[in-house]
């Protein structure tokens, strides 16, 4: 019975190419020269069209973009509507019967298969469209251009992570760090946490305190691809941001693999360490990730190190359960900026172009002229302020000095369901936009959720006690700022399928997985002879290769974004 | 319906063979009752098998079938020249043995208890209560097991209670790589048995009661009923679908393997499958796992022709 | 054998007569039964535990037979997209035609390789069974569906899944034990072949047809990969278990697909019943399963019988 699905995986992806005609089956009704004025004076309405948009990238009910509130006024101001279909099954299978069929939906986001659609010739070139009538796509993504090429020197398609305007950081943290229970900060006397010695050393004494507890000191996230969590700290300690399995020095712009470096070496000890001292989780290294957040949920475990998008059902959780009996507000988490030695951390992001992600217009478009003047409309500042924060009076509100907010009625209007009918779901992501961090004109942001005023009203009474304490208004304020890396984030550099790099990945993570646990496991004498191993088994793979292919990568990255 | 079947007995028309062809004017009906889905398994089963091509080629889905590069048998060298591949191989059959040995054991075993049960009631009951898990998706059932067998879990906690481990010292089931195979036979066991027992059960019921009745005459007591009836009775079954099940002998399961594995008991989870799917598929690398799927196939072949000679050595019943 | 008929009732007049090596035997048989019975209801019961508890409450763990908070929220969040209403017909169609379909085409194909005489005997039988061993892969087989002008439409359902192997060689087996004299008998009555498929073999098979007929009702109502594959843009054609899969997909996303404190600046987040993946794929399974247990005992029937009851009736 399960064979079918499972032969899917086995065989998953015989493509063929045999192509099927030119794929341009069904010929619309459409009006092809539709040469609409991408200025504001439409005279004659346009014809209506729909056009079949197909996204790998997301997840959500499929839906007409008309049906929702944001979708219906772009409609009426470009006659153009979007029938929206998610990916649900495996992205690989679906694109692959997509390029073996040469039919495509108007438009695609493959998400991570962009590169074979790319290489099947599946998007048109976008210059001379662009050119044409992509007058806001010039002013957004002008300063990208030069990377969104591809080698023949075409844009192909369109990334969403741009920045307009100034870099606005997001105030609450989404990214790495260090977590520790509230109340252990409380008991220390809201101490300044910054070396990694000095954060297991609050743990442990509030365990030796509190022994009667039955307290778990520290666990780990080791569960399948989220394995990560366990294995980028040494990077992060370093004071590096999350670059994938490589460091990039900053002065040589040299990329090296640090999985079998000192840094993680000394990671490794001290989780060693830790565990002689009976303050490691051990069913870390077998628990999946429901089993992790319940753990987080339980209010026993002091610390953890993971991504806070991760851990936002967790985090949740707590916080629902501070709020409603405040007295339970130490057991939630607050991050720290922890570092081997005390160096400046660089766990924010810093602004980043992911340029292998994107919305591309595909051969079996009806017609790339009304869709590339959609993208272009729904780029004009007015346009990103209602998909974002949506209408005036409704969704917003502008305050005197000009500052846009949200009222509380209005935050707790927007739910679910408010969101797919009004069209903040579909709007959000995966259209060209002004990306995350962007800032509008007139210095307001382009995310609510990053506007100051915004995230203040979302803090409890004890956020706000505990932020200042430290002596700051945001989460994000107790790390460093980030430093200009024109190459962030290395991890997105594409590689090509089934390259020595992509090989050396694959190697390398399955040697980590296996040997990780043993080495924090073992008893601190066997420490070395299992390290002396795993090392061995790292030393056969040919890290050298990966390491100089992607320093080119970055070096090219570096030379592009001097070049603008 | 025309009169095909002229002689009444078969047996007696070997003896002279006719012509190949006056023998499939005589028996249209039964070419009728066959052959149209002959034609249907060649079309949507024979024919797919051109996409076997690519597992010679250095596979580029942008590029046309002539426009391919041939490279012979470079993916099959990848495979076998890699050592974790000895080691998958290894794994897949260590538990698909486990799963074929402990699966037709229990669910036979399973089949002749509920036989002997009187209150049909009860039996229908236990019957339906054992199919549940079988509906239950391997992605809740992997982290029911999970759960189960954690550090907290309920297997711990008895084995504290039984006095066998001391608390602080609780066993990390599925940390340890040894225990995996087990482990994973004993879940298979669990959500399927039921399920599987329905096919012999089916095949009881065409045991004629009378034997039972006469067997109690002779005084034979529960077990020899069991020995002298029953299991005969649903011998043909059991050896079909053995033999069967043989020429699957590489098919370990996917699901279970990649959803209870981890880094520490990697040695022995890992199955080709999942070999497949991390240097295969994820790597864009479909010729691979076409190349891995041939070797699976030409491997069930030897596996199922082989069973179904021994069968046939042994006078059992065949598969063919 | 056709005498079997005569017993046809249970005879509780049995039990009086077991001796007291039988009663150990049944007190052994059923206490092993109960506990059987135990360890395989507790997943179900555990995922409909979970399915009726808060799912942010449900991240806590520890829920085992009941929910903590009791709710009926994570139904609500499935039973909302209208779609799933139609798509359940769609399945309950597919299940009913394509089971039907399906049995009795492979029963047919199972009668003629039965026949011992037949001279494509061996060619169809073999022809048959290697199919279960390859698969020409995923995109011959997309290609295939598209050639035939198969794609968006419901015999994608039904076509190429048309017989089973598994299931033909399930029924062979059964057709082949059944006593020759019967068969016999109906071709010196001078019935042809298909006569004698139609009207002697098919009774006689109904406990192995009524198995066939569950595995393939089962496999047609959990199917979503080929809704998936050939179907996934013509909604009406949507299948429930398809649904099901886009609703868990879409829980699994909620949160990922926003930046941490984008989730502030609306109420999605703050919400203590917004659902989770986990509470959903337990909720889905109950959603999914319920159904084909309430069908289960009218097939059941056919093939668990008491033991004196069993016989092929003549």
């Amino acid at each position: 019975m399960k064979k079918w699905i499972l032969c899917s995986f086995i065989f998953a992806m015989l493509f063929t190419a045999c192509s099927n005609g030119n794929g341009n089956t069904e010929a619309p009704a459409a009006n092809k020269n539709a040469n609409a004025p991408s200025g504001e004076t439409e005279e004659a309405p346009l014809e209506k069209v729909t056009f079949s948009y197909f996204n790998a990238a997301a997840a959500a009910k499929d839906v007409n973009t008309n049906e929702t509130t944001i979708g219906k006024l772009l409609e009426d101001q470009t006659g153009v509507n979007f029938k929206i279909e998610h990916l649900v099954g495996d992205l690989n299978t679906k694109v692959g019967t997509m390029i073996a069929s040469n039919e495509y939906p108007d438009v695609l986001i493959p998400d991570a298969a962009i590169d074979k659609v790319l290489d099947a010739g599946a998007f048109i070139a976008l210059n001379d469209l662009i050119e044409e009538h992509g007058l806001n796509i010039k002013k957004v993504y002008g300063p990208y251009f030069e990377q969104m090429k591809a080698a023949d020197g075409n844009i192909y398609f369109i990334p969403f992570s741009n920045v307009v305007g100034e870099y606005i950081p997001d105030p609450s943290i989404g990214q790495g760090a260090f977590w520790v229970q509230r109340r252990i900060l409380e008991e220390a006397g809201y101490p300044k946490i910054n070396k990694l010695d000095d954060y297991f050393k609050l743990i442990e004494d509030y365990m030796n305190k509190h022994k009667e507890e039955d307290l778990t000191g520290f666990m780990a996230l080791t569960h399948d691809w989220r394995f990560f969590a366990t294995s980028n700290p040494p990077m992060h300690l370093e004071g590096y941001p999350n670059d994938g399995g490589v460091i990039i020095d900053m002065n040589t712009f040299e990329a090296k693999t640090y999985a079998a470096a000192d840094s993680t070496k000394r990671w490794l000890q001290k989780l060693n360490e830790i565990n002689a001292k009976g303050m490691i989780d051990k069913a870390s290294f077998v628990d999946n990730y429901d089993q992790y957040l319940a753990k987080m949920t339980s209010g026993k475990v002091l610390g953890f190190f993971d991504y806070g998008w991760q851990i936002g059902n967790a985090t949740n959780n707590l916080r629902d359960a501070a709020k409603a009996d405040p007295s339970k507000d130490g057991l939630r988490y607050f991050p720290l900026p922890v570092t081997f030695d005390g160096q400046k951390d660089q766990y924010l992001d810093p602004p980043g172009f992911v340029k292998n992600r994107g919305m591309g217009i595909t051969v079996s478009a009806k017609d790339p002229v009304r869709i590339i003047q959609y993208f272009d409309n729904l780029l004009k500042e007015e346009n990103q302020i209602l998909r974002s924060w949506g209408i005036k009076g409704e969704t917003y509100e502008v305050n005197e000095n000009g500052r846009m907010y949200r009222t509380p009625e209005q935050i707790a209007k927007i739910d679910e369901t408010f969101n797919e009918t009004f069209g903040f779901k579909y709007y959000s992501w995966n259209w060209p936009q002004w990306g995350n961090g962007s800032s509008l004109s007139d210095g307001n942001a382009v995310q609510p959720g990053v506007q100051a005023e915004v995230f203040q009203m979302s803090l409890t009474d004890a956020d706000k006690a505990i932020l200042e304490k430290y002596g700051v208004k945001t989460y994000s304020e107790l790390f460093a700022k980030p430093d200009d890396r024109p190459w962030f984030p290395a991890w997105a550099i594409p590689k090509e399928q089934g390259s020595p790099q992509q090989i050396f990945t694959t190697k390398s993570d399955e040697i980590t997985k296996k040997y990780f646990p043993r080495l924090v496991l073992a008893t601190p004498a066997e420490f070395e002879a299992v390290w002396a191993e795993y090392a061995g088994e790292m030393g056969k793979l040919d890290k050298e290769q990966y390491e100089q292919w992607t320093t080119e990568e970055v070096k090219k990255l570096i030379d592009l974004a001097k070049g603008n | 319906m025309e009169n095909t079947t002229l002689t009444a007995s078969p047996k007696t028309l070997s003896k002279k063979p006719a012509g190949f062809f006056t023998k499939l004017v005589q028996q249209r009906a039964l070419v009728l009752m066959s052959v149209p889905f002959l034609i249907w398994l060649f079309v949507f089963k024979y024919l797919p098998l051109w996409g076997w091509t690519i597992a010679f080629q250095k596979f580029k889905p942008a590029k046309g079938f002539f426009d391919q590069q041939w490279i012979g048998f470079e993916h099959f060298a990848f495979l076998f020249q890699d050592e974790r591949f000895l080691r998958v191989l290894r794994n897949t059959l260590a538990m698909s043995t486990i799963n074929l040995v402990l699966g037709f054991v229990t669910a036979i075993v399973l089949a002749l208890l509920l036989n002997e049960v009187r209150h049909v009631y009860f039996k229908r009951v236990v019957q339906t209560v054992s199919y549940l898990p079988h509906f239950i998706s391997w992605v809740v059932a992997a982290s029911i097991v999970q759960t189960t067998l954690s550090p907290d879990g309920i297997i711990n906690e008895l084995l504290i209670w039984f006095g066998w481990v001391d608390k602080g010292n609780e066993i990390l089931f599925l940390g340890i790589g040894e225990y995996f195979w087990g482990l994973f036979g004993a879940s298979s066991v669990w959500k399927d048995v039921g399920w599987n027992t329905i096919v012999y059960l089916a095949a009881m019921t065409m045991i004629d009661p009378a034997q039972y009745e006469a067997a109690k005459m002779d005084g034979a007591n529960r077990f020899q009923r069991i020995g002298y009836i029953t299991l005969p009775g649903i011998k043909p079954v059991i050896i079909v679908l053995l033999i069967m099940q043989i020429g699957h002998l590489l098919e370990a399961g996917f699901e279970p393997q990649y959803l209870l594995g981890n880094g520490m008991n990697v040695d022995y989870s890992e199955v080709i499958d999942i070999f497949v799917l991390k240097y295969g598929i994820a790597q864009g690398n479909f010729s691979l796992s076409v190349a891995a799927g041939m070797f699976k196939t030409v491997v069930s072949f030897i596996l199922l022709f082989a069973a179904n000679y021994l069968a046939k050595r042994m006078g059992e019943s065949r598969l063919f | 054998m056709a005498t079997a008929a005569t017993s046809s009732k249970p005879r509780k007049a049995d039990r009086i007569s077991s001796s007291r090596e039988d009663q150990i035997f049944d007190i052994c048989n059923y206490t092993f039964l109960v506990l059987l019975m135990v360890v395989t209801l507790y997943p179900f019961l555990n995922t409909a535990a979970i399915s009726l508890n808060q799912a942010n409450d449900t991240i806590r763990g520890g829920i085992y037979f009941w929910p903590r908070l009791f709710t009926l929220d994570n139904y609500a969040y499935v039973f909302k997209e209208a779609s799933v209403f139609h798509a359940t017909m769609i399945s309950v169609l597919r299940s009913l035609i394509g089971t039907a379909v399906t049995v009795f085409c492979s029963a047919m194909v199972a009668y003629t390789i039965t026949r011992q005489d037949y001279v494509l005997r061996k060619f169809v039988t073999l022809a048959f069974i290697l199919t279960m061993y390859f698969n020409g892969g995923l995109i011959p087989n997309f290609l295939l569906i598209r050639e035939l002008g198969m794609l968006g439409t419901f015999s994608v359902y039904i076509i190429p899944g048309l017989i089973g192997v598994f299931n033909l060689i399930i029924i062979r087996s059964f057709i082949d034990g059944l006593p020759e004299s019967i068969l016999e008998s109906a071709r010196i009555d001078g019935a042809g072949d298909f006569t004698t498929f139609i009207k002697i073999v098919l009774p006689l098979c109904v406990p192995v047809l009524a198995t066939v007929a569950l595995f393939t009702a089962v496999y047609q109502w959990n199917s979503w990969f080929d809704v998936f594959l050939y179907n996934s843009s013509h909604q009406k054609l949507s299948t429930l278990q398809y649904e099901l899969q886009k609703i868990l997909q879409n829980s699994n996303a909620s949160l990922s697909a926003r930046t941490a404190s984008d989730a502030f600046a609306n109420a999605d987040n703050e919400a203590a019943n917004s659902v989770t993946p986990m509470a959903v794929r337990a909720t889905m399974t109950i959603v999914a399963s319920v159904p084909i247990i309430i069908v289960y005992p009218f097939l059941q029937k056919y093939f668990v019988k008491g033991m004196m009851v069993g016989g092929v009736k003549g």
